[in-house]
């Protein structure tokens, strides 16, 4: 193959991707730059009204507490899912994966729905606890920080199930052996073998965990309820309720910038772990 | 290794991680175990469980005009930005896994970036920007909103497919006079079915569930089933929306039974 052929051969093959790269991807996310910076004026106002408002600083101390919070929370479920798929023999861990994938590609409005439905005032919780205790029982389960998590959580547990797995699997048998023949007890190997050799796989779960949930807008949305708005609900109400475009975009650049600033130094461990 | 464990304490340790995954098992599970059994139930109030079961909100579904419109909407939406992502997406892959050029880098960081930038940002900077080019609300615009999600996807899957073929085979057609597209086409598509058929699927799911970027750029005559489903999910709890879980359930059920055939194809662990 000479070069210039190869170099028909790629303009063929990549400019379909390329041309779509720069004709929609780049342009809106210019567009929110553009516009928080008020185009060529190049003014800071509607970032400096942003941070200084009360109603963002308190959506964004929401949007870090509930981000630590269901990430934390997700890693320790997931990594219980992972810990047991992983000590299945093949065949079972097949069956079990199911488990795990099916609520993965459930749709979120669906779990949204459902958890409705469950943790409602007069829901399958609460009917089930009034039954048990025979009175009325309504606890606040849904609409509040309890409803968001548990709708959060649910989302993000098999995004970290599946990385974790995959690094579990990777540990080498003989590695156990040894260290059982050296008289290593059950919890000895956990903390020296498997928890340091999942490491890479925790690091991307922990990755795509805290993306999501720092842009997450539709659980917040339909179970957090008005008084626990994350940054996503907010850019949505500038841009719905307020119409004030430059606000939302000057919000969703902080939300860009948050982003980063909890993924890069992850990626930078995961790159190094790997 | 279980023979050699001698550690009493291994059997109780056991039991308990058994016992913590199946409850969290369960957890994963609890909206669709109450999701699809509500589909089948009584039209007038959403309780659980019921003892009248019936088809009669799947009835209601399939001829409002009101749920009709925005299933066509997402299925038209869905073909065509799976198209457009299978189109662009799999010669991409398939040259960014085999070759190197320059602005690589670039090009992938760039048609990888919604991956990482939330959907939100994506969803607002679309509406301007389509605002601007005088197409937002149309369907147009929903169908490119939706390739920005799913071309990635797409790429990906591809790139991990042609990194698991034999390149033998390609060296092979190349020394045999093969021109990059003929072998493209007859030495590497047919061995990247598995891959073909899960990036395409993922494609159609990814979009058929869309809902943020369709939020913000749909219009009266361009509301997608999701779009929709929120609405009523906002303002009331219409029971036919249980309905419309179990279809989008069992969408995503027929997508993981198939991911999980080909998966010992691809191994995409996704």
């Amino acid at each position: 193959m000479n070069s210039t052929s190869s170099l028909r051969a790629q303009a063929i093959f990549m400019s379909p991707a390329t041309m779509i790269a720069v004709a929609i991807v780049v342009p809106p996310l210019l567009y929110v730059l553009f516009t928080s910076i008020h185009g060529s004026a190049l003014s800071l106002a509607e970032f400096d009204a942003v941070l200084t408002s009360s109603l963002f600083r308190n959506t964004l101390s929401n949007t870090l507490f509930v981000t630590g919070l269901s990430s934390l929370l997700s890693l320790l479920l997931g990594f219980i899912v992972a810990l047991h798929l992983s000590r299945q023999p093949a065949r079972r861990r097949r069956f079990l994966m199911i488990l795990v994938l099916l609520p993965f590609w459930t749709s979120v409005l669906v779990k949204c729905f459902a958890f409705m439905v469950i943790l409602g005032r007069d829901g399958i919780v609460n009917t089930v606890l009034s039954w048990a205790f025979q009175t009325k029982v309504q606890l606040p389960l849904v609409f509040n920080t309890v409803g968001l998590m548990v709708g959060m959580t649910n989302y993000l547990v098999p995004i970290v199930v599946l990385p974790v797995l995959a690094s579990l699997l990777a540990i080498e048998p003989a590695v156990y052996r040894a260290a059982s023949i050296m008289g290593a007890k059950q919890a000895r190997m956990f903390w020296t073998i498997t928890v340091p050799m999942s490491l890479p796989g925790v690091f991307a779960g922990l990755l795509s965990v805290v993306v999501l949930s720092l842009g997450a807008f539709i659980v917040p949305a339909l179970l957090g309820g008005p008084q626990h708005m994350m940054l996503s609900n907010l850019v949505n109400f500038y841009n719905r309720e307020v119409l004030d475009w430059p606000k939302a975009c000057a919000i969703s650049i902080v939300l860009c910038g948050t982003v980063i600033i909890f993924a890069a130094p992850l990626a930078f461990w995961r790159g190094r772990k790997v | 290794m279980s023979t050699i464990i001698h550690d009493p304490h291994s059997r109780r340790y056991r039991a308990l991680g058994t016992g913590l995954a199946m409850v969290i098992y369960m957890f994963l599970l609890a909206p669709l175990l109450v999701a699809i059994p509500m589909a089948f139930g009584p039209t007038n109030s959403l309780t659980f469980p019921t003892t009248d079961y019936s088809l009669d909100l799947f009835r209601i579904f399939l001829s409002s005009p009101s749920w009709l419109g925005p299933l066509s909407e997402s299925l038209k939406v869905a073909l065509a930005s799976m198209a457009i992502a299978m189109l662009a997406g799999v010669p991409a892959g398939y040259w960014i896994a085999r070759h190197e050029f320059m602005g690589k880098g670039l090009i992938s960081g760039v048609i990888m970036s919604p991956l990482i930038v939330p959907q939100i940002v994506i969803a607002l900077g679309l509406l301007l920007y389509f605002s601007y080019a005088r197409i937002s609300g149309t369907t147009l615009s929903i169908v490119l909103g939706h390739l920005m999600l799913s071309l990635p996807f797409v790429v990906l899957m591809i790139v991990a497919g042609v990194n698991k073929l034999d390149r033998d085979l390609e060296f092979g057609a190349e020394l045999m006079g093969a021109g990059p597209i003929r072998m493209f086409l007859t030495v590497v598509i047919p061995q990247l079915v598995p891959s073909l058929v899960a990036a395409a699927f993922l494609a159609f799911l990814m979009s058929f569930d869309e809902l943020t970027i369709s939020w913000f750029l749909t219009g009266p005559n361009t509301v997608t089933l999701p779009v929709k489903m929120y609405n009523e999910l906002l303002w009331e709890l219409s029971p036919v929306v249980a309905a419309i879980s179990a279809l989008l359930t069992a969408i995503s059920l027929l997508v993981s039974i198939v991911l999980i055939a080909l998966r010992k194809e691809t191994s995409v662990e996704i």
